[in-house]
């Protein structure tokens, strides 16, 4: 459980505030809010990369600060809105390096480790890429590849910003499908923000709103809040 | 799989050919000398045949060094290169031998007997090295543009060569010479005695490389995911700078400046072998140097009776080219 009580956000002053919010394993979580409000920031403050201007998230009753970066590297997964593809770094190459934390001291990978990737390029349907390299894939091929990356580190919890915002809409729906069954069978805690609002609304996932007025996160209850907001 | 038997292949050619160049360079020069020389210069010497003093004395030396000179230098840019993700990035563009330069220069220059000694030298190059690594460091925090970062390197490079000038019109003609012969930079001032404590020093760099090989391959990804993946940013980053230090430093102090080598042969061999593997890569990094720098020495060797190249300008003659060839495919 990720929970944040009576803490701010913000990079250099804060962004937004938040009363109380609780992120159970086994679900899926979906941030919303307008352009710039600090979805992003939000989820940088949960990966431990920025400090919250005020309070401390808590990873399963611990502090966030009291944890090393270490032990929160086998803890939650990061995929970045938009990651970069890297010359020379083949697709295999690059799901191995989610496996860190398991390979040896020159990050060769065992019998286990070649299965994971396997098994998440299958789930992923991403073997076709697997030996092309990660800078030629189009922006949407690479997103998926992080996220199967993100996959493969299996951590109690994944943290994607705007996983969907790359990808066609057939893909859309698969990632949705896959983090949907990701909390329900392996049991993790999945934070998501998105744009893509009226798909993630036909998914059975938990809502939360930046609201722009009071800069405050708060669980939505009643839909007519969203609208609202993204109205005026 | 193809691409794995292909590496292996390349590596085993490139080690063949290392040997092969080692045992000619042992032969071929002003005195040719036999294999049986060779042979005895190595295992059973005794100092009263001139050939077998030639190679062991003159010979021996310079080989050793050009193998780790060339091996230490593409290690050293390796590591710049995914420290910055700049393909620009290396020891001699980036200003660390500038460093190494001018402590050296204000070592031996200053008249003071310690800095004309083995441990002086090494010492204050070691330390030129490592402060400029920090300083080259601290600066591309700010300087985020790839090219922007080689130009500021460059600038740096000019701003220690008028210092060090300055430096060698005031002062007297002993030290001035010491200095001189220095700077000229060469394969031929090291000595067999000394080799033990080169390779010493090499070997622990080596090692260290060889234990960050790991945060290496992450840091290809950027250091946001380096962070997330669990690793300690700063401690990262000054091991990087320390191990550069240490091979650019070391070579800087016994061969001086030695331009390119290691800028050049990092992109060749990321090309060559098109992986982010830098288990592969350090290994490759090292024969590939070995190799660059021997070959140069043979040519130098060859033409000897000619023309007498310095080192430093032949790795130029040969690196620039390379340097601006990278920067049209960048700018393009």
């Amino acid at each position: 459980m990720i929970s944040f009580r009576k803490g701010s956000i913000g990079f250099d002053k804060s962004l937004f505030s938040v009363e109380e919010i609780e992120f159970a394993r086994g679900g899926v979580h979906v941030l919303m809010g307008r352009n710039g409000i600090g979805k992003s920031a939000f989820l940088n403050t949960i990966s431990g990369m920025i400090n919250p201007i005020k309070g401390s998230p808590d990873f399963d009753g611990k502090a966030l600060y009291k944890y090393t970066n270490k032990e929160l590297s086998t803890k939650i997964a990061y995929v970045s809105s938009s990651p970069s593809g890297v010359p020379f770094l083949s697709v295999d190459a690059y799901l191995m390096l989610g496996r860190n934390q398991f390979t040896n001291l020159f990050g060769r990978g065992n019998a286990s480790d070649n299965k994971a990737v396997i098994e998440a390029k299958q789930i992923f349907e991403i073997e076709h890429l697997s030996s092309k390299f990660t800078n030629e894939l189009s922006s949407g091929e690479l997103h998926l590849c992080a996220i199967a990356k993100a996959y493969v580190q299996q951590t109690d919890y994944i943290l994607l910003d705007e996983p969907t915002s790359h990808l066609d809409y057939a893909n859309k729906i698969k990632v949705y499908q896959l983090l949907e069954k990701l909390a329900e069978t392996h049991n993790k805690g999945i934070i998501i923000s998105t744009h893509d609002l009226d798909l993630a609304f036909k998914f059975p996932f938990n809502f939360y709103l930046i609201d722009s007025k009071h800069q405050q996160l708060k669980p939505i209850k009643d839909f007519k809040e969203v609208e609202l907001e993204f109205k005026s | 799989m193809n691409s794995s038997r292909f590496n292996k292949f390349i590596l085993l050619l490139v080690s063949i050919s290392i040997i092969s160049l080692v045992i000619l360079g042992l032969r071929i020069g002003d005195i040719p000398t036999g294999f049986s020389d060779v042979y005895h210069a190595i295992f059973n010497y005794s100092e009263n045949n001139l050939s077998e003093l030639i190679i062991r004395e003159i010979r021996l030396p310079r080989l050793c060094i050009a193998v780790i000179s060339g091996a230490a230098l593409s290690i050293a840019g390796m590591l710049m290169q995914t420290l910055f993700q700049n393909p620009l990035a290396g020891p001699y563009v980036l200003g660390i031998n500038s460093g190494s330069s001018l402590t050296v220069a204000l070592g031996l220059l200053s008249g003071m007997q310690f800095f004309n000694s083995e441990l002086g030298l090494i010492g204050s190059a070691l330390l030129g090295a490592f402060i400029f690594g920090l300083f080259i460091l601290f600066t591309a925090s700010f300087i985020r543009n790839q090219i922007g970062l080689l130009l500021f390197g460059v600038m740096l490079g000019s701003f220690v060569a008028a210092i060090i000038t300055i430096l060698e019109a005031s002062s007297q003609a002993q030290s001035l010479k010491a200095f001189a012969l220095w700077s000229m930079g060469s394969l031929n001032g090291v000595s067999i005695e000394q080799l033990p404590l080169i390779s010493f020093v090499f070997i622990v760099g080596c090692i260290g490389t060889l234990l960050i090989v790991k945060p290496l391959n992450v840091l290809v990804l950027g250091e946001d995911e380096c962070r997330l993946m669990g690793y300690n940013l700063k401690s990262l980053r000054l091991a990087i700078i320390f191990i550069t230090a240490l091979f650019t430093g070391l070579i800087t102090a016994f061969c001086g400046p030695i331009a390119f080598v290691g800028l050049a042969v990092p992109n060749l061999t990321r090309m060559l072998f098109k992986t982010q593997n830098h288990l592969l890569l350090l290994l490759a990094n090292m024969l590939f140097g070995a190799f660059f720098i021997l070959s140069c020495d043979l040519i130098i060797q060859v033409l000897s009776d000619i023309i007498l190249i310095p080192i430093n300008a032949l790795t130029s003659l040969v690196g620039a080219p390379f340097v601006i060839y990278i920067l049209i495919r960048k700018l393009r």
